[in-house]
């Protein structure tokens, strides 16, 4: 672990409807390389708003994301380039359903990093052997279970070697006992020194892994803290409160 | 009864003999076969180049707002398309567009039945497109493909696997469509009946032949269409 600042995030607002509705109200946040960051809160409360912003699936109104020195909020950075490098998660998985998994996981670095299929092929084996699905390569999305589903889609991002990988409730469409199976995929991840941001209502997960706790709640970071800070000690009404319905 | 039966069945071998094998005459049919596929066919490729463009326009403005422009040329063409009878296209393309300009007749026909199909396709891939669930664009940008190449691997793939039957149904109806070709003097098949019936003044058998291969073509058509289906069916389990 280091201090490389890896994401800065500054003032960062999305308004909905001419500021009606203010999803982010000025979030201001630095995620350094190797943290594990999972975020709470309520819903409603803009952490996966937060989340989709950091690689602009989510265009905010106003302020500021700079990863890896380049402000990608700017609107003349291409984008694409940096979404290579940050890997997501989805509540849904969203595998594409007409191809194998194999192919699933080599489409993108096959035709955005023109790495060979071959090799692409045996990178995309040996994240699926990690994950115990060697056996599944050739199947289709349809014949995998929810929890096979976001094992595959985890290693999906990671064939791209993203430097961060974004999680947006990655356990929240699972079936209760094939939550622990994708849970213990990620800690492997945080195990292994990877960046993460973790939107998610796993409270054992983000109390076991997590570096920092960030919650959020009205488009506002509340408060953030180690998670022993965070469970331990609120400080804010609001996040007590929060604690005590959901612990 | 039996004598009843034989001198019908008679003159029915000298109705077939004069419609069809006197002078070659089935050569017309034959050869307006030949006319029809090759029409069809290339009409067809022209409809799914245009449609899937036009579908393309039209489901990005409706989700990103964008290609406003393009969009709206888009409406103009769709509007103009489906609001005219196809025989009046055709001999609009053909007696004002093309004939000035010494467009051969087949050529004609080929674009006008493609810029006509063309529309009816965009409407169908167009839903086809809409129907792709959004994630699935959001899990390819997320990986770093653009928002074309992300249609082109990913959404139409699925679109178009959704679609499929309603497509091959447009494209039969097309070729059906193409009877209208007699009316810019095209010999089709239809008009190979026609031409027959013209020299022989009888209508049944000729008509009856029309028909009996343009159901062939349809049930030949349907059949690969059911195959396919399969296959990418097959595909997804």
């Amino acid at each position: 672990m280091n201090d490389n600042v890896l994401i800065k995030v500054d003032g960062l607002k999305k308004h909905y409807n001419d500021g009606a509705v203010k999803a982010l109200d000025g979030i201001n946040c630095d995620i350094k390389s190797g943290e594990v960051v999972v975020i709470i809160g309520p819903s409603g409360s803009g952490k996966s708003t937060f989340l989709r912003s950091l690689n602009l699936l989510e265009t905010p109104t106003e302020g500021s994301i700079v990863f890896d020195g380049v402000n990608i909020t700017d609107p003349k950075t291409n984008i694409n380039l940096h979404r290579r490098k940050m890997g997501m998660v989805f509540q849904h998985f969203n595998l594409f359903p007409h191809m194998t998994i194999l192919r699933n996981m080599t489409l993108a670095p096959t035709k955005l990093l023109k790495i060979s299929k071959a090799d692409a092929e045996k990178k995309a084996l040996e994240l699926l052997k990690v994950v115990g699905l060697e056996d599944r390569a050739t199947a289709y999305p349809s014949q995998l279970s929810g929890g096979q589903k976001q094992r595959v889609a985890i290693v999906r991002a990671l064939c791209m070697e993203p430097e961060v990988m974004l999680f947006d409730e990655p356990t929240s469409a699972l079936d209760p006992e094939m939550v622990g199976e994708v849970l213990d995929v990620m800690k492997n991840l945080a195990q292994n020194g990877m960046t993460m941001i973790c939107v998610s209502h796993e409270m054992g997960f983000a109390k076991e892994v997590a570096t920092r706790v960030i919650f959020m709640d009205g488009g506002t970071i509340i408060e953030e803290g180690t998670p022993i800070e965070i469970f331990e000690n609120p400080k804010s009404d609001r996040l007590k409160s929060f604690l005590s319905k959901v612990l | 009864m039996f004598e009843a039966f034989q001198a019908w069945f008679l003159e029915m071998k000298e109705e077939f003999i004069l419609n069809f094998v006197t002078k070659n005459r089935w050569e017309y049919l034959t050869d307006g076969l030949l006319k029809t596929l090759q029409i069809t066919f290339f009409a067809v490729i022209i409809g799914i180049i245009l449609g899937f463009i036009v579908a393309v326009i039209c489901s990005t403005y409706a989700k990103t707002g964008k290609l406003k422009f393009l969009n709206f040329l888009c409406d103009i063409y769709l509007a103009l398309i489906r609001g005219t009878p196809m025989v009046v296209q055709l001999m609009i393309m053909y007696f004002i567009v093309f004939l000035p300009l010494g467009v051969d007749k087949t050529v004609t026909a080929v674009l006008a039945f493609g810029i006509n199909s063309g529309a009816y396709v965009a409407e169908i891939v167009r839903g086809g497109i809409m129907a792709v669930d959004e994630g699935q664009m959001e899990a390819g940008r997320s990986l770093g493909f653009g928002y074309v190449p992300t249609m082109f691997f990913i959404v139409i793939p699925q679109a178009f696997k959704a679609v499929l039957p309603a497509l091959a149904n447009e494209f039969i109806v097309l070729m059906k469509e193409t009877s209208v070709c007699s009316f810019i003097g095209l010999n089709d098949l239809t008009r190979g009946g026609d031409i027959i019936r013209g020299v022989t003044y009888s209508d049944f058998m000729p008509l009856i032949a029309v028909a009996a291969i343009y159901l062939v073509l349809v049930m030949i058509l349907s059949y690969f269409v059911k195959l396919l289906e399969r296959r990418l069916r097959n595909s997804e389990r």
